[in-house]
């Protein structure tokens, strides 16, 4: 009976970590880490964005959310790109090829850019997928925001409004 | 019913949700034996919020033989019916009981996810000439490190009832004759009550399983997913087959009587298994292990192992191998023995005897030209070993193979789409 | 004797089970960041992506087995004999 005990309590340890602290993606407040990306033309670079609102969003195909968020981003770059929204979507997918063929059925009129071997997302801290940062005109990280959820994108655009007014 | 446990599926559900059928025939044929043959449908609806509702429906045709328990006769015997039909029994021939049953059974399935926790509500239901199992089952999941880790508890009650054509005889008995004509043997006639012959027994007897269910899924690396799952269950009730029998042998192996076998009335059961699933460049291998032992001391070492290899133009082929051994619950006989005093059970069911089973096939998985949906097609053959010379065998049954080896074959058809 | 055996055996089983999940618990050299996630949302990914070849199976397995269990067909009794 000990023994069971003491396995039980083992095996709880190996599963603990998870309900230890994990490194939080980087915080609102904090300068956003600067990237310079292959984009679909050309390249993508935060510090060629300064004096922008930025909305950063990490994406990849195989992300069924992701798939969500597309025409919302496609909405919000309609909308707010007149008022100095800049959408820049990064992908994470391994292979270009996959990116390709999502963006074939998901029309994304913004900035692509593409990051394979996933350094921005860790300058960035990604913690779920999409993950998307609100940046305002100085690069000031403003809001951080993972998942997506169609309830929540009433909340995302009242954020990017209110940047994008000032 | 399904008390399934391992990470979530990935919610690709499209703006209004996903629908999902999955549909798969078996073909199944036991040489000289047995005969299935087994539709089965299940619909799934994933709702935009990762909810999901499935229900899985299944018919099962079976037809055919299955060892009686008996010995063999260890003589030639001729018998002719009042139709006038000659059969003939050759001396080491196995004794079989022939039967024919129709089974269905339907299975449904809720579960939504609510943040880390993704609780799940089955129900299950099957029906069969002489057999109905109702029960339910609860589980709850758990997300843990950014969904590395998925932790699953669950626990799951069956009622079953067991109504067989003559009732139920209180076992290490003589078996109660069929009153009807000599074509007619157990599982022919259908049960409309209780047994006329005697038996005091009430015709239904109930069995009530209760299961518990505690796994662990684990994300390794981005290739690399390993799972750990034990499962205990405590069966409490009529657990005796009460088709079956025991052959009670004189010394020189022939038959002075044959006595209806006797189980316990509760089992204890627990299983270990442990899965991996490993994602080479494009193929996929999966591997597991299950440890199984329970209080009628019969325990098993069951390992599986299958490699998906894809192929261009979105097909895969699958060799599958499975091997299984099993050795021997305390109170299996393959005989009596005349003279001996009773054991307190006996089964001459092979099921809880010495067992090997190999599993060897393959399935190929394809679209068909340009419509929609995913097929796929198993073919495998399964052997059966168990013990040709038990040592309880006596006189002439020592010369006889009294457990040939089980050739089977086997045949899935399936079909599944998504919309 | 031979309850001990087994008794035995199924405690070591406890003990390589809790083992692995602590070892893989703290092993930092398992990293796996959430944009790598690609392979595992495969639908194959999955030890028993079908539920109806896995309910197939069981049903097979248990008529011609003495064992059952295993992800946790929690069973769909049958008189499958």
């Amino acid at each position: 009976m000990i023994r069971k005990l003491f396995f039980a309590v083992l095996l709880l340890m190996g599963v603990s970590p998870a309900f230890a602290g994990r490194a939080p993606a980087v915080s609102e407040g904090a300068a956003a880490p600067d990237f310079d990306l292959t984009a679909r033309k050309g390249k993508a670079s935060l510090a060629a964005l300064h004096g922008k609102v930025v909305y950063v969003d990490f994406w990849a195909s195989w992300c069924g959310p992701c798939a969500k968020s597309f025409p919302w981003l496609k909405a919000m770059h309609e909308q707010y790109a007149a008022k100095g929204l800049v959408i820049v979507a990064i992908n994470l997918d391994k292979k270009r090829e996959k990116a390709d063929e999502f963006l074939a059925t998901h029309p994304a009129p913004f900035t692509v850019a593409f990051d394979p071997d996933g350094k921005t997302a860790e300058a960035y801290r990604v913690a779920g997928m999409p993950s998307s940062y609100l940046i305002d005109a100085s690069g000031k990280i403003v809001l951080v925001h993972a998942g997506f959820d169609p309830k929540d994108a009433a909340a995302l655009e009242a954020r990017i409004k209110e940047e994008c007014s000032k | 019913m399904l008390l399934a446990s391992g990470l979530p599926a990935a919610a690709r559900a499209g703006t209004n949700g996903t629908t999902q059928i999955d549909a798969s025939t078996l073909f199944y044929g036991e040489q000289g034996r047995v005969k299935v043959l087994e539709p089965m449908a299940r619909i799934t609806r994933i709702y935009p919020n990762g909810q999901s509702i499935s229900a899985q429906l299944g018919i099962d045709v079976i037809s055919g033989a299955s060892p009686s328990g008996a010995t063999p006769a260890g003589v030639m015997q001729t018998t002719t019916s009042a139709s006038g039909t000659v059969t003939t029994v050759s001396p080491d021939q196995i004794p079989v009981t022939d039967f024919q049953d129709l089974r269905g059974s339907l299975d449904v399935d809720w579960k939504k996810p609510f943040g880390i926790f993704t609780p799940a509500v089955g129900g299950h239901f099957s029906r069969e000439k002489d057999y109905q199992s109702v029960g339910g089952n609860v589980t709850l999941s758990a997300d843990l490190m950014q969904k590395l880790t998925t932790v699953t508890v669950g626990v799951g009650m069956n009622h079953d009832s067991t109504f067989p054509v003559n009732g139920i005889s209180t076992g290490l008995t003589v078996p109660i004759q069929t009153g009807g004509g000599d074509d007619s043997r157990p599982g022919d006639a259908i049960a409309e009550g209780p047994s006329e012959s005697g038996s005091t027994n009430p015709s239904s007897s109930p069995k009530k399983v209760i299961n518990v269910l505690a796994g662990v899924s684990r994300v390794l690396t981005r290739r690399w997913m390993l799972g750990a799952h034990v499962t205990r269950t405590l069966e409490d009730g009529y657990l005796t087959e009460p088709y079956k029998v025991l052959s009670v042998l004189d010394a020189a192996g022939f038959t002075v009587k044959q006595l209806t076998e006797k189980r316990p009335d509760t089992r204890n059961r627990t299983s270990i298994l442990g899965t991996t699933v490993y994602h080479l460049s494009s193929d996929v291998l999966y591997g597991s292990y299950r440890f199984y032992q329970d209080d009628w001391d019969l325990r098993s070492n069951t390992v599986d192992l299958k490699w998906r290899h894809e192929l261009e133009d979105n097909r895969f082929f699958m060799p599958h191998l499975r091997y299984y051994k099993q050795t021997e619950s305390s109170f299996f006989r393959s005989n009596l023995v005349d003279g001996q005093p009773l054991p307190e059970f006996a089964t001459s069911d092979y099921r809880l005897g010495p067992l090997e089973t190999v599993t060897v096939g393959g399935t190929y998985g394809f679209h068909f030209m340009e419509y929609p949906g995913e097929w796929t097609i198993r073919a495998e053959y399964m052997a059966q070993i168990g013990d040709s010379h038990p040592d309880e065998a006596t006189g002439v049954q020592r010369e006889f193979d009294l457990y040939p080896t089980q050739n089977i074959g086997s045949i899935v058809v399936g079909y599944s789409i998504a919309f | 004797m031979l309850q001990v055996m087994t008794r035995r055996r199924i405690l070591s089983l406890w003990f390589v089970l809790a083992a692995l999940a602590f070892a893989s618990g703290c092993a930092g050299a398992f990293k796996v960041h959430p944009w790598d996630r690609d392979l595992l949302a495969e639908k194959k990914m999955s030890y028993s992506p079908d539920p109806v070849l896995m309910a197939i199976d069981d049903h097979i397995y248990f008529s011609k087995e003495g064992s059952t269990g295993g992800m946790g067909a929690a069973g769909g009794g049958c008189g499958c004999n």
